[in-house]
């Protein structure tokens, strides 16, 4: 769990099938440890997004649930704030954790 | 929206007048149109067009004319982008406006048939041209913020706060399309509150597709813009993925209204009242259309109304123009009786009452009368059209489209006009290399024009093309036997051939004119109206057609002569001044044809009683009657002058039709006929050499002539062409 999961900087239709093998790989990363802990990634690079890329992130949010986990998102970045507000997918941000919480990892 | 029966019975009744309404706006829709061919960037009248399109929308779904709201909803959207500035009006674009334009008159026309599969299919062709068309002005998300104040009934319910939910195809993203775009959109339009996505609807990421769309997506949109939102305004914003969506738009609250309570009761309370204002709109529309000289004036006012009209249907203004006729011929009867009783209180009570009938005679005529220039209008068409289909370029003048005449004369002239201008379109005017080569520039000129003359009304068609080649004209009358061969006739006569049946010159019949039907009907038609045609052309330069009619076919002025028994009505408009004819200075020949000295001028003079070979002494005293006859002059020798006298045209019998120079018959006062005289026909018998037209043809002589009313004065020998 060293390993720094970050969201790729171009989170498009253009990029969402290898951030999709991105996920899966952190899924079975996850399925490794046993707990609830949420799925941490780094998300204040994200420099751009579509809806494409918000589906993958909801797809991603709902293998946790199955999971009984949850996604924190870290630092979204704006542009990313305001896809998912407007997509109506503001749950996603959770609370919208606060650098501080990265200890929590 | 009518269940009850009263609303259908007033919707049926009120249905014509919507016909009549919407054919206005339709026909307003394309003089607009080919305004602005010349000024793609005049903004009223692309307003104007709009507000023609959105009436004709507006009223006919108050009728429950769907095809019509369908259809013309689409034309609509496109006119937006173009007011809006999104779309620019190409020729192609103005080509398929006018193509909606004649599918919006036939659906109208056809509004209470059921509708037939080709025109279906016809119309929905047009309809994904017109989304092309649209799809061409990319809102690329920068389409400026909803416009304050748009016209607001019906068709475009405009609401405060909307619900809008979108439940996106699976090919969305392959397609290249972009939800969060559409919703970014929408927030360029108002807050977006409440967003929901259903994140169920969305597979877990181990069985998803990343680029198959499953977003399931609602928002209430609360419009920032103060007048609120329209349906189409939000609709717009997911023009591109219309096919691949499932998209719900709801009002929730009633118009403008802060009100975020959904109140149907408003709603339907704003209908009323919009229904109100449209049946209001309907039952003033403009009778009598503006002056269409005045053409912008009157797309300003997009189907004026200013003034306020009343729509008489046509027969009940005859009605009244026969009862006025009536009243005329007794009224002169009267005044005839009252001067033979040399009292002067009759005499000049009746002199009022001939004044008051004069006065309602005038003000009735006037009712009648219509500008021109709505019949002009419809040429823009054909000429953009016609001229499209030659290859040629030619730009259309009209002058003087506000010279009034008789709605009647106006309807009736229209078909022989439109022949012309064809004529002179296909035949005149040269392909613009030809015209190049003649030293001509590219551009063709067609002018129409009207004004008043002599109290006719002349109309000319005027065209700089290459002009009427004689040597052609005679070889061909050679040809077809119109002149016996060799035979060359006058310069103008020659001309006049080409009126004659069976002619043409068209070296290249083509489908537009040139079978050699045309002109000789274009004559026929004209004289029918009392009027005459002339035609005068310079080779290389171009045509001229000269085309003269009265202002009205009913009562007009007339100057009273007599001839031994009989009596002759001139137009007083006609009538240029009267002199007394010296006996020794004239000399007529044996058709009645002479000259003499006015002034210093050769006068031609015509003998009524040789021409007609009315058999009565000849008066001690003659006059002369000088009239105008087209451009020239000719006097005609009467016995005597009876005066003015207010004359109600009776047309001529079966029997008397073809009789040369005379125009129509009157009944006086006391009963007598009196012949009315067409100066221009008889100044063409006084200048014609061909004796054939004056001499007496046996077939057609009369053999009754005791049904002719004034048989004792008049014999019709040698007078019928």
């Amino acid at each position: 769990m060293s390993d720094v999961r970050n969201l790729p900087a171009e989170l498009t239709i253009y990029a969402v099938r290898d951030a999709a093998e991105q996920g899966l790989g952190w899924l079975s990363q996850l399925d490794a440890d046993a707990g609830d802990a949420p799925l941490q990634i780094a998300a204040d690079g994200v420099e751009e997004v579509d809806a494409a890329g918000v589906q993958l992130l909801i797809a991603l949010s709902r293998s946790l649930a199955a999971r009984g986990r949850r996604l924190q998102l870290l630092q979204p970045s704006p542009v990313l704030q305001r896809a998912l507000a407007c997509l109506g997918a503001a749950a996603l941000l959770g609370d919208a954790a606060p650098a501080a919480s990265e200890t929590a990892a | 929206m009518s269940q009850n029966p009263s609303d259908d019975d007033l919707i049926a009744e009120m249905l014509p007048a919507f016909i009549e309404e919407a054919n206005e706006q339709v026909a307003a829709f394309e003089q607009l149109l080919l305004e602005l061919e010349d000024r793609p960037d005049d903004h009223e009248r692309l307003d104007a067009l709009f507000r023609c399109a959105h009436t004709v929308k507006g009223s006919a779904g108050l009728f429950g004319l769907d095809r019509v709201v369908a259809f013309t909803h689409h034309v609509e959207t496109l006119l937006d982008l173009l007011r809006d500035g999104l779309l620019a009006l190409t020729p192609t674009l103005s080509t398929l406006l006018l193509q909606s334009n004649d599918t919006i008159r036939d659906l109208v026309a056809t509004a209470q048939l059921p509708d037939d599969a080709a025109s279906q299919a016809a119309r929905e062709a047009l309809v994904l041209r017109l989304q092309q068309a649209c799809g061409e002005a990319a809102p690329s998300g920068t389409r400026r913020a909803a416009p304050a104040a748009a016209p607001a009934f019906g068709t475009s319910q405009r609401a405060t706060r909307w619900r809008i939910a979108a439940a996106f195809g699976p090919e969305v993203f392959r397609n290249g399309m972009d939800p969060l775009a559409i919703f970014q959109y929408l927030e360029d339009l108002g807050r977006l509150e409440a967003g929901h996505c259903a994140f169920e609807q969305v597979p877990e990421l181990e069985r998803l597709d990343a680029e198959t769309c499953h977003l399931r997506l609602s928002a209430e949109l609360q419009a920032s813009a103060p007048g609120g939102l329209s349906r189409e305004e939000i609709d717009h914003a997911f023009e591109f993925v219309r096919d691949d969506c499932e998209l719900s738009i709801e009002a929730l609250d009633g118009p403008a209204s802060a009100d975020a309570e959904p109140s149907a009761a408003l709603q339907a309370q704003a209908q009323v009242q919009a229904a109100v204002a449209e049946l209001r709109d309907l039952i003033k529309p403009s009778a009598a259309p503006a002056p269409a000289g005045a053409a912008p004036a009157r797309a300003k006012e997009g189907g004026s109304d200013e003034g306020g009209y009343i729509r008489v249907h046509a027969n009940r203004l005859d009605e009244v123009i026969n009862l006025l006729g009536e009243l005329v011929i007794a009224g002169a009867g009267a005044s005839q009786l009252a001067r033979q009783t040399r009292q002067r209180g009759l005499i000049e009570a009746n002199q009022r009452i001939s004044r008051l009938i004069e006065g309602i005679r005038n003000s009735t005529l006037k009712l009648r009368m219509v500008p021109i220039g709505d019949t002009f209008a419809r040429f823009r068409r054909v000429v953009r059209d016609t001229a499209a289909e030659l290859g040629k370029d030619v730009a259309l003048e009209i002058v003087g489209g506000d010279t009034e005449l008789d709605k009647a004369v106006v309807e009736r002239i229209a078909d022989p006009l439109m022949h012309l201008v064809r004529n002179a379109l296909d035949h005149g005017l040269e392909k613009a290399e030809d015209r190049l080569a003649a030293g001509k520039p590219a551009q063709g000129r067609l002018t129409l024009s009207a004004c008043h003359e002599s109290g006719m009304v002349l109309i000319r068609i005027l065209d700089d093309g290459r002009g009427i080649q004689r040597d052609k004209v005679l070889q061909r009358a050679w040809q077809r036997g119109l002149v016996p061969e060799g035979v060359v006739p006058p310069e103008d006569e020659v001309l006049r051939l080409i009126f004659e049946p069976g002619f043409s010159t068209a070296e290249q019949v083509t489908n537009l004119s040139g079978r050699g039907v045309g002109m000789d009907v274009v004559r026929s038609n004209i004289e029918a109206l009392r009027g005459s045609i002339q035609i005068t052309s310079e080779v290389g330069r171009g045509s001229c057609m000269e085309i003269r009619l009265p202002l009205t076919l009913a009562i007009i002025d007339g100057f009273l002569v007599g001839v031994g028994h009989s009596r002759f009505i001139f137009p007083l408009e006609a009538v240029v001044e009267v002199i007394s004819a010296r006996p020794d200075q004239l000399v007529v020949d044996h058709h009645g044809r002479g000259c003499v000295d006015l002034r210093g001028r050769l006068l031609p003079v015509v003998d009524l009683r040789r021409l007609y070979g009315l058999d009565a002494m000849a008066a001690e005293r003659p006059s002369i009657v000088v009239v105008r006859a087209g451009h020239r002059q000719l006097g005609v020798l009467v016995d005597s002058l009876l005066g003015q006298h207010q004359t109600v045209i009776k047309p001529l019998g079966r029997l008397l039709r073809s009789l040369r120079g005379i125009a129509g018959s009157s009944i006086l006062g006391s009963g007598e006929v009196a012949l009315i005289v067409d100066a221009d026909a008889l100044g063409h018998i006084a200048a014609s050499s061909r004796h054939a037209t004056v001499q007496p043809a046996a077939e057609t002589r009369l053999t009754d002539p005791t049904r002719v009313p004034t048989a004792d004065a008049l014999s019709v020998e040698g007078t019928r062409r």
